[in-house]
């Protein structure tokens, strides 16, 4: 029954989790449940009679962040069980947490995690299923059906919400927005058009094959630029749109330095003044998403945690990072602008 | 010689003691009094939901008011527990924030010579102009889960309503873009800048009857009461603007 936690990778939640940096995620280490030194973790104390909700997690900052966000709201009204993913979790660790804890409800965090439980849930198919909240789970869209009883929260910063903070420090006018992207992206891309378009932003899509190469790339980010003309890039969090630097300097960089357009990335590290590359990083404020999902949950609560009527959610809170020293060379910067920057880079 | 040789390398080191002792008696005194000083410095906890990131509000009030600590919390979670581990002399929130911990201003901030401004209702192509009964509004988490729901409640005259709780004002604005609430609330003095940021049809109506104080600064130590009240009145105007305020009237 022991089960390495590499296994929940096989099947869409693991496969699509492979193929992006974790989506959103500016200080990442949630691709891997074991990627960085685990944070001490303890549960508010036990009291008996309040129910209880059980909190699987990697031990990741980041992680550590939005349970904290969560914690602090639901802990007056339920009693908080944490179990830590890591790569020795197994599907009966799962199972024996939940028969100790005996929650009225589960958040999942992170493709790896909603692996297990969904293995959990396969094999226990006998049991009510339990009423569950998923966060930080790249494109849970499409996982959410893997599992019986599940809400949740999106990952992806919309990407409405990283154009009008775009808009809103930099002079440069920003009513059409160029994205290039897999197939695999295609629905997340399809719906990011509707709410872009209620800011009279349009998003201009450009598909690649699946397989694309460097030139690939170039070719479609150029026709963007030249033939859309675009008035900014949306770099979506993936990998093979990143690989490494040299490939960044070959595609994204060589584009961008005749273009001159502002480029829009989901990971803070890819904003640096000294390698100019992205202009303004948008990325999931945890503690905040922590707060939204423990509304979920109150949500939950008052309707007899019963989850008809609840989709996924968008995430509502962000942190920005921009390269300050290229907008002010580029693009100007709007009046008042860096007070509503969380990190300006020069 | 010999004797020589052999003292040599000894006394240079006993003149150099000698020096790095009168030094640090010297220095000591001026010293140990900035660290006093530091530790000293009344410490003012913030709680304000503005048009700028509390990094910012803390970088600008504490550069303004040298002679206070300045700790300016984004969400109210933080400042709640901040506030109640670690014994500020000063507080410096909206009133009903004030109040709420049973504090009472001590030096209020006004705008036009008033202590309270109007909230608006805004939503997105018609204003909600008949009671929100039945909808969901955004809110800001101003007091925690239930004391938010009281305030809100009670500024919308209906507690048949669903409140969305966010940790800050801007997240407001994506609750409305993605047709998550019925409408926001916001405080009149940030509506022009929340409509910068939108190409939305918002509309807007005032909330009747109910006026929201201003921030003030609550002294919670009244040993520091005139450090603090001194300091906060000497801000200058483009700092008072930030906050959201033109002058402060002392309680």
């Amino acid at each position: 029954m022991r089960v390495a936690t590499k296994s929940p990778h096989h099947g869409v939640a693991g496969g699509l989790a492979l193929g992006l940096i974790l989506v959103g995620c500016a200080t990442v280490g949630g691709g891997s449940p074991t990627a960085s030194t685990p944070t001490p973790i303890q549960d508010p104390p036990t009291r008996p009679g309040l129910p209880s909700i059980l909190v699987a997690m990697p031990s990741s900052p980041d992680f550590v962040d939005a349970r904290r966000g969560l914690v602090a709201e639901v802990h007056e009204i339920f009693n908080v069980s944490t179990l830590l993913i890591t790569r020795e979790t197994t599907v009966t660790d799962i199972a024996d947490a939940i028969e100790r804890v005996k929650p009225v409800c589960a958040v999942l965090m992170n493709n790896v995690t909603i692996g297990l439980f969904r293995t959990y849930e396969s094999a226990h198919k006998d049991r009510p299923a339990l009423p569950t909240v998923v966060i930080m789970s790249s494109l849970l869209d499409e996982v959410r059906s893997q599992i019986r009883n599940a809400v949740g929260i999106s990952y992806e910063v919309p990407g409405v919400t990283a154009f009008v903070n775009l808009r809103s420090i930099i002079q440069t006018p920003i009513h059409r927005v160029g994205v290039v992207y897999r197939p695999v992206f295609r629905n997340f891309i399809n719906r990011q058009k509707e709410t872009a378009q209620k800011e009279n932003i349009a998003i201009v899509g450009s598909e690649l094959a699946r397989d694309f190469s460097a030139d690939d790339l170039r070719d479609a980010l150029r026709t963007l630029i030249d033939k859309d003309k675009v008035d900014a890039l949306w770099m979506l969090n993936d990998n093979l749109l990143v690989r490494d630097a040299q490939f960044l300097d070959e595609t994204w960089r060589a584009e961008l330095r005749s273009a001159g357009l502002p480029l829009i990335v989901g990971v803070a590290n890819l904003v640096d003044p000294t390698t100019s590359l992205g202009t303004l990083a948008v990325v999931p404020d945890h503690e905040a998403l922590g707060l939204q999902a423990a509304n979920l949950i109150f949500d939950l609560a008052e309707n007899g945690w019963n989850i008809k009527g609840h989709g996924i959610d968008l995430p509502l809170s962000v942190k920005t990072i921009a390269d300050v020293r290229q907008i002010r060379a580029r693009f100007q910067l709007r009046p008042g602008a860096l007070a509503r920057i969380d990190s300006g880079l020069e | 010689m010999t004797k020589a040789r052999q003292t040599s390398p000894w006394l240079p080191r006993v003149r150099h003691q000698l020096l790095m002792a009168l030094l640090a008696g010297s220095l000591w005194p001026m010293l140990a009094n900035r660290e006093v000083q530091a530790q000293t410095k009344p410490k003012v906890n913030v709680f304000l939901q503005l048009d700028a990131k509390s990094s910012v509000i803390e970088k600008t009030l504490q550069s303004r008011l040298p002679g206070l600590s300045i700790t300016v919390f984004g969400r109210f979670r933080d400042f709640d527990d901040a506030t109640n581990s670690g014994q500020p002399d000063a507080i410096l929130s909206i009133t009903p924030v004030l109040e709420a911990r049973g504090k009472k201003a001590t030096l209020q901030g006004t705008l036009a010579g008033k202590s309270t401004e109007t909230y608006v209702l805004a939503s997105v192509g018609e204003p909600l102009n008949s009671s929100p009964a039945g909808k969901t509004i955004g809110v800001v988490d101003l007091l925690s889960r239930d004391g938010t729901q009281s305030f809100f409640t009670a500024l919308l005259k209906t507690t048949d309503v669903k409140l969305k709780r966010v940790a800050k004002i801007e997240d407001l604005l994506p609750l409305l873009e993605f047709s998550a609430a019925d409408g926001v609330v916001l405080p009149i003095s940030i509506l022009s800048k929340f409509m910068e940021r939108t190409r939305l049809a918002v509309k807007t109506r005032e909330l009747p009857g109910v006026q929201v104080g201003l921030p003030a600064v609550a002294v919670l130590n009244g040993a520091v009461r005139g450090v603090v009240v001194g300091a906060f009145q000497k801000l200058d105007r483009a700092t008072k603007s930030m906050l959201g305020i033109d002058d402060w009237s002392e309680r």
